[in-house]
């Protein structure tokens, strides 16, 4: 008799279905974005908000409708953009993150008449793929030069970089930030006539989620001497930075050094404004506008497409990023208006505390890499990181 | 007229229009239109073949973790572990991968090392109960938390794939469960559940364990009055929900496509034993009554996509939404449950004489 009633119960629900079907109709809007994100999801401060933040410019700017479709879990990733695909509605679809790739590369085939873009994804090959890739390998290593620099100005013999897990996506990182620093310690040696010998600390944390373990990997290298932590794992610099936070205040102090550098958006503005000292700008909003915008102007083209120093896909953070990520934080709940002021204030004085050689050294760097003067290590090297890491040693 | 006299079947549809009812008056609050809302829900659940495959492909899991709380439930045990049981299935699944075998013989013995994975992880549980005393709830728990950060261990460091860090390495083509509809989320694990749903249907029902299991959840002192062994059936509660909990896992890694992989933070497992528990609740704890709401459960969260994209919903307050419409449709077994317990606990004072 109870089993009865439940198979009542369930033809009920599943009648309750039909009969919505008929209720069904969507209306058709003319100029379409629909924006995928994995599940790290908006909030993160960094990669989905950056994602994001290039598509709402698009709809500031180009006056596209924007359709944000966050995942709520891993199984999502594939009916999620087969969903938009299938709707028709949309002239673009732009997945942002490497996690979307296995799906990315099945919706492509299927729907070969839509055009898609994907961000941090380089290998996939579709002909209605736009695919964008950058150059961090590049960008670590003008952060790498300006860390050992400063380091060294400030007297200290060590820098640090906190990585996530250890995938060949973070060797670009290494590999960049070891060139780096090698070619401002030999800059420093020629315009002071000091060699500083600035070494380097490296922690492969393995994960891109424990914040404690970036905060414990940071102890260790401020324990050792570092003056400097580059933090390459996503939300574990709020560990890095919480670590060089309470470094500080042990001596009374709240402006750096030791600094930390910033990745992906412009971290710049945490830290009250002096405790982090650039970022190494990956400006995933850039090529998201950027693949937004070749549809509405008609010049798609699916491949792939590398953003560096030379257009703006890579940068060190200046003084024009502050107030806009400013903004950023304040949006993303971290930061009130009313620390604009005392930011900009702290950053200005941290800026102003280092010689300007420094900052013309950087500058020349960035132009060597453009015109193809420095090569930086590497592309693509998980077979060669070894010899990577002899050529240019801790 | 007292609410506990209303047949179930009206019951549950009461219940639903309270949760759609408060559903939408939340939306109305945040300005969106329900209507649209609602309808955007029912046909990206159950509109075409593709949404009734997607709605299918998420009720899969669901249907074996619904399973282990119904049956730990139907002898009165609270068992909510089956989230860490999946993970471990998951992984063993996985590990299968590392030897080579034909298929089918290969998906075969992944889904049997998934299973006993499952049973093996369940087993301290019901040791502790029995030797110790410990209450499954909290020794549930805590194996849940030991078997998510022993998942982590393996996937980045046993099971690792050697290029791409963020995952385990993907289950090989002979270990795959095949996709029933094409470009679908839909595979074969389907009539695995389907198949696990029949066993404990026959194991409950028409076995003296089911039997002695059912009497034990009904009328405990009456149990042990008639000689059933409380040892017995606290095991045969627990190996059943571990087994079908390591399937969970298995065929949410073996089946699902695209990447066939456990990635880091486990973004495709968690929650699928918690919300087992959700469907269990509304199934009346019953394994048919499972399978209907196990595929209303999964076309709620397939259609919530779809809210997002008209009326453009945000994924939080679809959440909020499919929360409240859950809720409002376990809270009347719940409280059969609530008051189950109440009772027992008030019948147990009684005979200590306390």
């Amino acid at each position: 008799m109870k089993l009865f009633r439940i198979k009542v119960a369930a033809i009920l629900i599943a009648i309750l279905g039909l009969v919505a079907v008929p209720l069904s109709g969507v209306a058709l809007a003319a100029s379409k974005v629909a924006l995928v994100l994995d599940v790290g999801g908006r909030g993160d401060l960094s990669f989905n908000d950056m994602g994001f933040k290039g598509a709402d410019e698009a709809v500031q700017k180009l006056g596209v409708e924007l359709v944000e479709i966050q995942s709520n879990s891993a199984a999502d990733y594939l009916p999620n953009l087969q969903n938009a695909a299938r709707s028709g509605d949309f002239d673009i679809i732009i997945a942002v993150g490497f996690l979307l790739a296995d799906s990315m590369a099945e919706v492509a085939d299927q729907f070969p008449d839509q055009k898609f873009g994907i961000i941090d994804v380089t290998w996939l090959g579709k002909p209605n793929l736009m695919e964008i890739g950058y150059e961090e390998n590049k960008g670590s290593a003008l952060v790498g030069a300006l860390g050992a620099m400063t380091a060294a100005h400030y007297g200290y013999d060590k820098i640090g970089v906190v990585l996530g897990i250890e995938i060949p996506v973070l060797y670009k990182f290494e590999a960049g930030y070891r060139y780096g620093m090698h070619w401002g310690n030999a800059k420093y040696a020629e315009v002071t006539g000091k060699n500083p010998g600035v070494g380097l600390l490296w922690n492969y944390t393995g994960t891109f989620s424990d914040i404690a373990k970036g905060k414990a990997a940071t102890d260790a290298m401020l324990a050792q001497g570092a003056g400097m932590i580059y933090n390459v794992a996503g939300p574990l610099g709020i560990g890095d930075l919480e670590a060089i936070t309470e470094h500080l205040e042990a001596q009374g102090k709240s402006a750096g050094p030791p600094f930390m550098i910033g990745v992906d958006a412009n971290q710049d503005y945490l830290g009250d404004g002096h405790r982090v000292l650039a970022s190494m700008m990956k400006r995933v909003d850039f090529g998201v506008y950027s693949a937004i915008e070749s549809v509405v102007n008609g010049s798609f083209k699916a491949g792939v497409k590398i953003l560096g120093p030379g257009n703006g896909g890579i940068a060190i953070s200046r003084r024009q990023d502050l107030a806009d990520f400013i903004d950023f934080g304040i949006k993303g709940g971290v930061i009130t208006e009313a620390d604009r002021g005392p930011i900009t204030a702290n950053w200005d004085a941290m800026r102003a505390g280092i010689p300007s050689w420094i900052w013309d050294a950087v500058d020349e760097l960035e132009a060597k890499i453009s015109s193809g003067e420095a090569e930086i290590p590497c592309g693509w090297c998980p077979d060669t990181i070894g010899d990577i890491r002899n050529q240019y040693p801790d | 007229m007292r609410l506990h006299q209303l047949n179930p079947v009206v019951e549950s549809v009461v219940a639903g229009i309270i949760g759609l009812a408060i559903g939408a008056a939340i939306m109305l609050a945040y300005g969106y239109d329900p209507v649209s809302a609602y309808s955007s829900l029912f046909r990206g659940s159950f509109g075409s073949v593709y949404s009734w495959a997607e709605s299918l492909a998420n009720a899969t899991p669901l249907i074996l973790t619904a399973l282990t709380f119904a049956v730990a439930m139907r002898g009165g045990l609270f068992n909510i572990g089956a989230e860490g049981q999946l993970y471990i299935g998951a992984l063993a699944a996985v590990s299968v991968s590392l030897i080579q075998l034909p298929y089918p013989l290969h998906v075969v013995v992944a889904l049997l090392a998934a299973m006993l994975a499952g049973m093996i992880w369940s087993l301290p549980v019901a040791l502790l109960k029995l030797g110790r005393g410990v209450h499954e709830v909290i020794s549930t728990i805590m194996f849940n938390w030991i078997a998510h950060f022993f998942a982590f261990y393996l996937i980045a460091n046993v099971l690792t794939d050697p290029i791409r860090g963020e995952k385990t390495i993907s289950i090989v083509e002979t270990s795959r469960l095949a996709r029933m509809v094409p470009h679908t989320s839909l595979n074969y694990g389907l009539i695995i559940a389907l198949v696990a749903v029949a066993v404990v249907l026959f194991l409950l029902w028409r076995t003296t364990s089911g039997f002695e299991l059912r009497v034990s959840g009904h009328n405990p002192e009456a149990a042990r009055y008639a000689g059933i062994s409380r040892r017995k059936q606290v095991m045969t509660a627990f190996v059943i929900g571990g087994a079908t909990a390591g399937l969970a896992g298995a065929v949410q890694v073996m089946g699902r496509p695209p990447t066939y992989a456990v990635m880091s933070g486990l973004p495709q497992f968690v929650n699928l034993g918690f919300d087992g528990i959700g469907v269990a609740m509304i199934g009346r704890n019953h394994p048919i009554g499972i399978v209907f709401a196990a595929i209303f459960f999964g076309g709620l969260l397939v259609g919530g996509r779809i809210m997002q994209f008209s009326p453009g919903v945000p994924l939080e307050l679809v959440r909020v939404i499919e929360g409240v419409i859950i809720l409002a449709l376990a809270v009347p077994e719940l409280r059969t449950v609530v008051v189950r317990l109440w009772t027992k606990t008030r019948g147990r004072k009684q005979i200590d004489g306390t």
